[in-house]
């Protein structure tokens, strides 16, 4: 009898792959098809849990933003939320606008990075360009002029609100851009999901079925396009989220198409609740006034958002300090990219491993924390 | 007299001048603000940049971002695989000192500890003009040399 | 029997709609996750310790999300430092719980009886004691590891910063 093992051998994914930050998938292969994949996580490790162990809450606003670059406003919301928790703070309306508005629009550049990626992974380097080119407006006109840095807000949501008001032009701005996100919607429709090379290259590959996704842990995009309808921001309602009218999209058939379909849904759906938002946003404070030296309360908070790559969460204990005793950061990658990741590429052709890997909307940096 | 090492230096050096290929060694926070390099936005490849995905072909490495105990083992030998002439770009304030890492454990302090690093791109992280600009320093700096070197 | 009934006897603690908090001893707490996952709790949002070393105890925290009835219930369990042993998860919640209880054993050193792979996650060639313990001494050792105190520049962190 012929020994199996002969003939297998190991290929690395990774580390250094022109995409998003470091990481790396052992894969073995047999021929063409991959045997077993293994994810092998820690390149960008930084043990943020700890680092939030010595700074107050307003410092760990700026630290918090650092734990996924595609994404830094949804993280801010997060840490915001489980501080405000805490406290038993009541933000001011207007914050709360503020804060929805500028995490959906971190949902829509962090879905054009997804889409770029896509596409890049398919071969297909116009995507990628017209991607990273509308991404660019939102970094731009948006995040500029609010948060004054285009990538890292350096805190801009904080405990108790925002640091300062939309400057005075921003409606103008935002309708402006909203307008170039739909230009990129059709675009993305015309040249990506249309695309039958895009189509055979997605379709069918990497399917997750209902019951996997729940097995392993998968949430987000991911595990609405296998099926389930399930998003936080209706089933667990933060901000202002309850009082706003938007679709969740789903799918059922749980391929890596369907993955990039339900990102290329919710943009439609995001630039629907910044409209909506606009429109109702109060005026008023903007921020409660908190004191830096502050201590917080005792207590626990288990704040969950629903970030462009799915549930984000944190786990905040306090004991009457100045600073929280333990944090716990669960990134929805660290679910997405090992358990979930492992079990798609068992039995996959090796051209379809960076389809797959990107079908995943992954961000490394949130794995490995 | 101009000393040996100089001549060396901008002998390899010239050859970069032409044109830049770059391997890049993303670590995260780079990647946010090289993509709008690479793609539409800033477009590289009108200076000549293009990206490689072998250490073998490329002559400049970009070091983009905070390195972990763990991945500064792979920048050393990705490094080491890089021909002569190259340079290294370090971008983000956490190459230089740490930056928002400073007191974590399990990430490099000084890039420069580590492998020769030919320029430091500051910032957090660095906006794209400055790898531009960046990319125009080690031109220029190599003209110097050769303008030296010429010279006497 | 519905989930409220599973974990009456532990005294729930309700913070707000739709967060439940609930103690429970070391023992049960296999046999409660078992019956709550088949009550509807099937999300595994999050498994996470806490080092509560005054008291000499770890604290596990395990967030469950029901999709059916839209509640995060948070099961939390103490045992103890020196004999940092529990039961895995892994037949329940199958591999979401595996990884983080790769995590959790790679930061804080504690062992899952019934986890088939512990191997580690993020560190390579760690020999000091797990790093998110209490009395890992992180600030100590990054100053020793990375700054030099004789060196003019980097005096600052070790006579102020990092003290």
């Amino acid at each position: 009898m012929k020994d199996k093992e002969i003939g297998f051998y190991e290929l690395p994914f990774g580390p250094a792959h022109s995409g998003s930050g470091n990481f790396m998938v052992k894969l073995k292969v047999d021929g063409e098809r991959v045997v077993e994949a293994r994810a092998d996580p820690g390149y960008l490790h930084r043990g943020f849990e700890k680092l939030m162990e010595y700074r107050t809450p307003l410092q760990n606003a700026v630290v918090a933003d650092r734990v996924c670059i595609l994404e830094p406003l949804s993280w801010d919301l997060v840490h915001a939320e489980a501080v405000d928790e805490i406290m038993g703070w009541d933000i001011p309306e207007r914050a709360k606008y503020i804060r929805v508005i500028l995490a959906e629009f971190t949902r829509i550049q962090s879905h054009l990075i997804w889409f770029s990626g896509g596409s890049m992974a398919t071969g297909f380097q116009t995507g990628f360009m017209i991607g990273i080119g509308y991404r660019d407006y939102i970094l731009e006109h948006i995040f500029e002029p609010v948060t004054g840095a285009r990538v890292y807000p350096t805190g801009y949501i904080r405990p108790g609100g925002v640091r300062w008001d939309l400057p005075k032009d921003f409606d103008k701005k935002c309708y402006n851009v909203l307008k170039k996100i739909e230009k990129a919607v059709e675009d993305f429709d015309k040249l990506l999901f249309s695309n039958p090379v895009f189509k055979e290259r997605t379709q069918g590959v990497g399917v997750l079925s209902k019951e996997d996704a729940i097995r392993l842990g998968a949430t987000g995009p991911i595990i609405r396009a296998s099926g389930i309808e399930t998003d936080v921001r209706r089933d667990d309602p933060y901000e202002i989220y309850d009082e706003l009218e938007f679709n969740i999209p789903v799918m059922d058939e749980g391929d890596a198409y369907s993955r990039f379909f339900i990102g290329r849904m919710e943009i439609v759906e995001s630039m629907k609740i910044i409209r909506q938002a606009m429109e109702r946003m109060p005026r008023g404070e903007y921020s409660l006034k908190v004191n830096p030296f502050m201590k917080m309360k005792k207590g626990e908070s288990y704040a969950r958002i629903e970030a462009a790559r799915g549930e984000a969460a944190i786990y905040m204990v306090s004991t009457g300090d100045r600073k929280p005793y333990r944090v716990k950061i669960r990134g929805p990658s660290f679910l997405h990219l090992i358990p979930v990741l492992e079990f798609l590429l068992k039995d996959q052709q090796i051209a379809d491993v960076p389809t797959i890997y990107w079908s995943m909307n992954t961000c490394p940096a949130d794995m490995d924390r | 007299m101009v000393d040996m090492d100089k001549k060396v230096m901008a002998r390899k050096m010239g050859r970069l001048i032409r044109s830049i290929w770059i391997f890049n060694w993303f670590n995260s926070c780079g990647v946010t603000e090289l993509l709008p390099v690479v793609a539409s936005i800033y477009d590289m490849e009108r200076f000549g940049l293009i990206v490689v995905d072998n250490p073998k072909h490329a002559d400049v490495l970009i070091v983009g971002g905070y390195q972990t105990e763990k991945s500064i083992k792979r920048v050393i030998r990705i490094y080491n695989q890089m021909p002569e002439p190259k340079a290294v770009m370090a971008l983000g304030s956490c190459t230089i000192t740490g930056g928002m890492y400073w007191d974590s454990y399990n990430t490099i302090k000084r890039l420069s500890d580590y492998i020769p690093v030919t320029i430091y791109v500051p910032g957090c992280p660095p906006r794209p003009e400055a790898v531009f600009q960046a990319v125009g320093m080690i031109f220029e700096h190599v003209n110097q040399l050769k303008k030296e070197v010429k010279g006497k | 029997m519905s989930w409220e009934e599973i974990i009456k006897d532990y005294n729930p603690t309700i913070q707000r709609e739709r967060r439940i908090w609930v103690n429970i001893p070391k023992d049960k707490v296999y046999d409660i996750l078992q019956n709550l996952k088949n009550e509807g709790f099937e999300h595994l949002s999050s498994l996470s310790v806490t080092d509560w070393i005054d008291e000499g105890k770890f604290e596990i925290t395990y967030h469950l999300w029901s999709y059916k009835f839209k509640v995060l219930l948070t099961v939390k369990t103490k045992i103890d430092r020196e004999e940092a042993k529990i039961k895995s998860i892994y037949p329940i919640y199958d591999r979401s719980a595996w990884i983080h209880e790769r995590e959790m054993h790679e930061l804080f050193g504690i062992e899952f009886i019934g986890n088939p792979d512990l191997s580690p996650l993020f560190l390579e060639d760690w020999n000091e004691k797990p790093p998110f313990r209490k009395d890992f001494d992180w600030r100590e050792y990054v100053r020793s590891k990375y700054y030099n105190k004789e060196n003019e520049r980097e005096k600052a962190y070790w006579e102020v910063w990092l003290k």
